[in-house]
């Protein structure tokens, strides 16, 4: 049977798959937040919730604006600092996956989430907050974001977290500990990484032509023989998202 | 037994007039100290060095006030309010000597800091343009070396170790024991500097923090001074006291996008009000902050 379902339900529902029983996932707001939930209402009954702030496991009842917002920390099990976070919890190896968003990602995974460049010159948009220290210590990345030429480009301006680096071994020489893994999911499809740490196509989402994922790439990419269609979520999930994680569908809208 | 509880304009005036080196525990709209900020405003602290992990409300304005020289912090924002734009336009104008890090390098440093340490090692940093930037300004507060114990590369970070440190809470008594309810993110910017000013929602009894030592997360001994200031982190929130006055940021994330804008605001909220207590008035008083007011099962 085929149900409906829209493009941010199936991006939470991707993301969601792909986190483990028993793992510790650090997130942030968002559709990273969504799948996490999904995950722990699903398969993964055990999973711990952490966020960089000192928060750790809340069932929040509202979404929240942000880290800092205290709706997002409702009926927590552990409150801490980013010291018991990010210097203890990440630190010692104990994050299976870190998500994380930004304003650009390269051919090699790395993000930047600190300047755009333009010809007006450099804008300071944000920084790292946590992110940085989460894509080098965790030990799988996801990364979310929307699929716009600009935003997925050879090169990044500025390398907030480090992906791949510049590719092949130059992670582990910059003296980073390797990641298992990097998956980027957008709103057309999901990319993985080859055997050189580059980029390359996993599958495309329900829908979406090749032309379209080629067209909205900043990145010369090769479209692999007989790629796969995104799995499409079940009815389950989508009950699950909308009825219990995100009734107000203020993210899987 | 020492009373440490001071008044605001009093502590303010210990601040040098130039040069002092001060951390901030604000966290994007959480818990900033707003009215120790905007004292410091009216009495024209100037050339800070700051150093903050995650910035918020607190330092833009002060930065949006012409009063920062230096800033090291990882980012900061207003959440889904908007940007600390006065920072921004202030680094892309070159206007702020800005040194950027992560979160984690920054709450490590401090916490160096508050164990009087001269530097800590760690993994992140690494491979970022962050330290690329820092180490071609020849920072000193960065190195990258091998360990002598597993022959890794490191990035060694200097101890941050401030003058002052100013964090908004919301329980201590007159000996300077603080409560933090919520996440404590600023705890070890709080222990890291040689004198902690910690303004409070509300001043407690010994009686109150002797029947619940576990709340306590800053010992007395760290402390300097104690400041009773209800509402002293409006329009931010103080988790079981107040929620974040969403109206007034929206406002503010307005506001701070452009100069001659932020001044007026600057003008009208800061030098136009003699202390916090009439700011607050200004705003609205006592029907506007009730409405903000915690629900006590919630914490917002």
């Amino acid at each position: 049977m085929t149900i409906n379902f829209t493009t941010n339900e199936l991006m939470a529902v991707t993301a969601a798959r792909l986190i483990k029983d028993n793992e510790n996932v650090v997130v942030g707001l968002g559709l990273p937040q969504i799948a996490a939930l999904l995950a722990k209402n699903t398969h993964a009954p055990n999973l711990n919730i952490i966020y960089e702030i000192g928060v750790i496991n809340p069932e929040a009842e509202e979404m929240g604006v942000g880290i800092a917002d205290p709706r997002l920390w409702y009926k927590s099990e552990y409150f801490t600092s980013f010291v018991g976070t990010l210097g203890n919890v990440l630190q010692k190896g104990l994050v299976d996956v870190g998500f994380l968003g930004g304003l650009q990602t390269d051919r090699f995974g790395n993000i930047n989430s600190t300047l755009v460049r333009s010809e007006k010159g450099i804008r300071h948009i944000n920084g790292s907050g946590g992110a940085a220290d989460i894509a080098s210590l965790a030990r799988r990345l996801l990364i979310i974001m929307k699929h716009d030429k600009r935003k997925l480009v050879e090169n990044v301006d500025y390398i907030t977290s480090v992906g791949y680096l510049r590719g092949g071994n130059s992670r582990k020489e910059s003296g980073l500990p390797m990641c298992e893994n990097i998956t980027i999911i957008t709103n057309l499809c999901v990319f993985g990484f080859d055997e050189n740490k580059s980029i390359k196509l996993l599958s495309i989402h329900p829908g979406v032509s090749v032309e379209e994922i080629i067209e909205n790439t900043g990145i010369k990419i090769e479209i692999p023989e007989g790629v796969k269609t995104t799995e499409e979520p079940t009815e389950a999930e989508i009950n699950l998202l909308r009825t219990t994680i995100d009734p107000l569908k203020l993210y899987i809208k | 037994m020492s009373n440490k509880v001071k008044s605001l304009s009093e502590v303010v005036s210990q601040i040098p007039d130039e040069g002092a080196v001060i951390a901030f525990g604000g966290f994007a709209i959480a818990r900033n100290p707003i009215a120790f900020v905007m004292e410091m405003i009216r009495q024209q602290k100037r050339k800070l060095r700051v150093y903050q992990i995650v910035a918020g409300m607190d330092t833009d304005l002060l930065v949006g006030a012409g009063l920062v020289e230096r800033l090291e912090y990882s980012g900061g924002s207003l959440d889904r309010f908007g940007r600390l734009e006065r920072i921004n336009e202030a680094i892309d104008k070159g206007k702020l000597d800005v040194r950027e890090y992560t979160g984690m390098s920054m709450s490590l440093r401090f916490l160096a800091g508050s164990m009087g340490i001269p530097f800590i090692p760690t993994k992140t940093l690494l491979g970022t343009d962050m330290l690329r930037v820092l180490v071609e300004k020849n920072d000193d507060a960065v190195r990258v070396e091998n360990s002598p114990f597993d022959g890794e590369r490191y990035v060694y970070l200097k101890a941050i170790k401030p003058d002052f440190a100013v964090i908004h809470a919301q329980y201590a008594d007159e000996k300077g024991n603080v409560i933090i309810e919520g996440p404590y993110w600023d705890v070890e910017t709080a222990k890291s500097a040689k004198k902690l000013f910690v303004t409070v929602e509300k001043i407690v009894s010994s009686e109150f923090i002797k029947r619940f030592p576990e709340k306590v997360v800053i010992p007395s001994m760290y402390t300097s001074a104690v400041i009773e200031v209800p509402f002293g982190a409006f329009p931010t929130s103080v988790y079981k006291f107040y929620d974040y006055d969403q109206k007034f940021l929206m406002q503010y994330a307005e506001i701070n996008k452009n100069k001659d804008e932020f001044e007026k605001f600057i003008n009208e909220f800061v030098f136009g009000t003699k202390d916090f207590v009439e700011f607050l008035e200004k705003i609205g008083g006592i029907r506007r902050l009730n409405e903000i007011l915690a629900d006590p099962v919630y914490g917002y």
